[in-house]
C-alpha cells in the first residue's frame, strides 16, 4: 500500500519507517508534524495515512490532521497510533468517520503481519480498535447502562466486542468458533436490543449498534 | 538586574502566605504534568521504537523463523506490560487527558473504570493545571474508596470560585479532598443532599 506518516518521535518514526519498508508498503510521505503532512499529500496520492495523536500542531494534531485529510482525500484510509488508548479520543475519531479508520497502541503494531493486517482492514473501509480498548468498553460499560448491556447474552457481548474491534461476520465467526451464520444471528438479535431497526443498512447499523453503546457509555453521565 | 533589597518583615500579611502556597502549588503540579510529558515523549517512546526494532529483526530472520519468532513476541508482550506500568505511574502524576482535555473528560474516563454509577457534569472551560490536578485527584480519592451509592459530580465556576460539588460518597473524604485543595487556598464544606447523602461541597479560588 502507498503509506503516509507523521509522528514528531524521531525513534519510533524511523522504526516504524523500516517496518514498513520491510512489510512491503511504500511510504510516499513521512513528516514529524501534521500540517507538513498535509501539505506534502496535496500533490502525492496515498492509501492510508498513519497519524500519532500527540504531536504538532499541538495538543492533539493528529485529530486535526485527520480531519484536514478526511476532507481533502475522503478515500485515505486513517490509523492513529498512540501511547494511549481511551475512549474519548475513540469517540472524537469516530467523529470523523466511521469507516477505513483505526486507533491502535503504538506497541501492539509491531510485526509486519499485525502491522498489513490492520492496514489492509483499513483499507478494505473497516474500523480497527486496539482490542485492548474495545474490550474494556464493552466489559466495563458505565454501571447506569448496566441495564442496556444486561439485555445482551454473553455470546452477543462477544460478538458484539469484535464488532467494536471493527471484525467482519467471518472474522467473528472464526474468533468464536461458531457459523457465519450464527454470527449473523446474535447480530440481528443485538441490533433488536439496541433498537435499531432493519431501515437501515446492515453495515450502518453494524457501526451503529458499536457507536449506540459507546455513546451510551459517554452520554450517559 | 539589581533588586531592591527586601523591607524587614516578620510576620507576612495573610494575603501574601496565601499567594505564595498557591505558587508553590502551581510549581508542583506544573512539575508533575511535566513528569508525564517526560515519561510519554522519553521511556514510553524508546519501549514504542524498540517493539517496531524485534518486530524487524524477526523478519529479517526468517530461516530462525519459529523460535526467534516465539521470543520476539514474548519480549514484545513483556514490554507492553512494562509500557501498561508507565501510563499508569503517569495517570498517578498527571493523567495525559486532563492535561489535553481538561476535567470532564479527563474525570468519565476515570468515571468509566468505577464499580459505581458516576455522572459529571463539568463545563468544557479549562482552569490551569494546578486547579484541574487538585480537583481530578480529590474527586477521584472519593471514587477510589469503593462508594457503594452512585456518585454525582457537579463542577461549575461562579465568577472567581470554582465550586465542586460531590454527592453520594463518604463524609470522611471530606478530610482527605481538604488536604488536596488547601494549598490552592480551597475550602471545603459537609452538609447534605437533597437525598440525604453527604454533600460535600469545595470552593476554590480561580482567576
Amino acid at each position: 500500500m502507498r503509506v503516509a506518516l507523521a509522528e514528531d518521535g524521531a525513534l519510533f518514526r524511523e522504526g516504524l519507517l523500516m517496518l514498513l519498508k520491510a512489510a512491503g508498503h511504500e511510504i510516499v510521505a513521512c513528516a514529524a508534524g501534521g500540517d507538513e503532512l498535509v501539505a506534502m499529500l496535496r500533490t502525492r496520492p496515498a492509501d492510508i495515512a498513519i497519524l500519532d495523536i500527540r504531536m504538532p500542531p499541538e495538543p492533539d494534531g493528529g485529530l486535526v490532521t485527520a480531519e484536514r485529510l478526511r476532507a481533502a482525500h475522503p478515500d485515505m484510509g486513517l490509523l492513529f497510533l498512540s501511547h494511549y488508548a481511551e475512549s474519548h479520543y475513540l469517540m472524537r475519531i469516530l467523529e470523523i468517520g466511521t469507516d477505513a479508520i483505526g486507533y491502535r497502541l503504538k506497541e501492539k503494531v509491531g510485526s509486519v503481519e499485525v502491522l498489513t493486517d490492520t492496514l489492509t482492514r483499513i483499507g478494505d473501509g473497516e474500523i480497527v480498535i486496539e482490542p485492548l480498548l474495545a474490550k474494556r468498553l464493552v466489559e466495563r460499560p458505565r454501571a447506569e447502562r448496566k441495564d442496556l448491556v444486561a439485555a445482551l447474552s454473553e455470546r452477543e457481548t462477544d460478538v458484539l466486542k469484535l464488532m467494536a474491534e471493527g471484525r467482519s461476520n467471518g472474522g467473528i465467526a472464526g474468533q468464536l468458533f461458531v457459523t457465519p451464520k450464527a454470527v449473523e444471528k446474535h447480530i440481528a438479535n443485538i441490533f433488536g436490543k439496541l433498537g435499531l431497526h432493519a431501515d437501515v443498512a446492515e453495515d450502518h447499523r453494524r457501526v451503529l449498534a458499536v457507536l449506540t453503546y459507546l455513546r451510551s457509555q459517554r452520554d450517559g453521565e | 538586574m539589581a533588586l531592591d533589597p527586601a523591607p524587614p518583615m516578620l510576620e507576612p500579611p495573610a494575603g501574601d502566605e496565601v499567594a505564595r502556597l498557591r505558587r508553590m502549588a502551581q510549581r508542583q503540579w506544573a512539575a508533575r504534568r511535566d513528569l508525564e510529558r517526560r515519561l510519554h515523549d522519553g521511556a514510553a517512546l524508546r519501549v514504542s521504537a524498540l517493539t517496531l526494532r524485534l518486530g524487524l529483526l524477526s523478519h529479517l530472520h526468517p530461516d530462525e523463523a519459529r523460535d526467534l519468532r516465539t521470543a520476539v513476541e514474548g519480549i514484545q508482550d513483556e514490554l507492553h506490560l512494562v509500557l501498561q506500568e508507565l501510563r499508569d505511574i503517569a495517570g498517578r502524576l498527571y493523567p495525559p487527558l486532563l492535561d489535553e482535555a481538561g476535567l470532564g473528560p479527563a474525570l468519565r474516563e476515570a468515571a468509566g473504570r468505577c464499580a459505581v454509577p458516576v455522572r459529571i457534569d463539568a463545563p468544557d472551560e479549562r482552569f490551569g493545571p494546578d486547579v484541574e490536578g487538585a480537583v481530578y485527584f480529590a474527586v477521584l480519592g472519593c471514587l477510589s474508596d469503593g462508594a457503594a451509592t452512585p456518585v454525582e459530580v457537579v463542577i461549575r465556576r461562579q465568577a472567581d470560585v470554582l465550586r465542586v460539588l460531590v454527592s453520594g460518597v463518604d463524609a470522611c473524604d471530606a478530610g482527605t479532598i481538604h488536604d488536596g485543595v488547601r494549598l490552592l487556598g480551597g475550602t471545603v464544606a459537609l452538609g447534605e443532599s437533597p437525598a440525604g447523602d453527604a454533600l460535600i461541597t469545595v470552593r476554590i479560588p480561580c482567576v
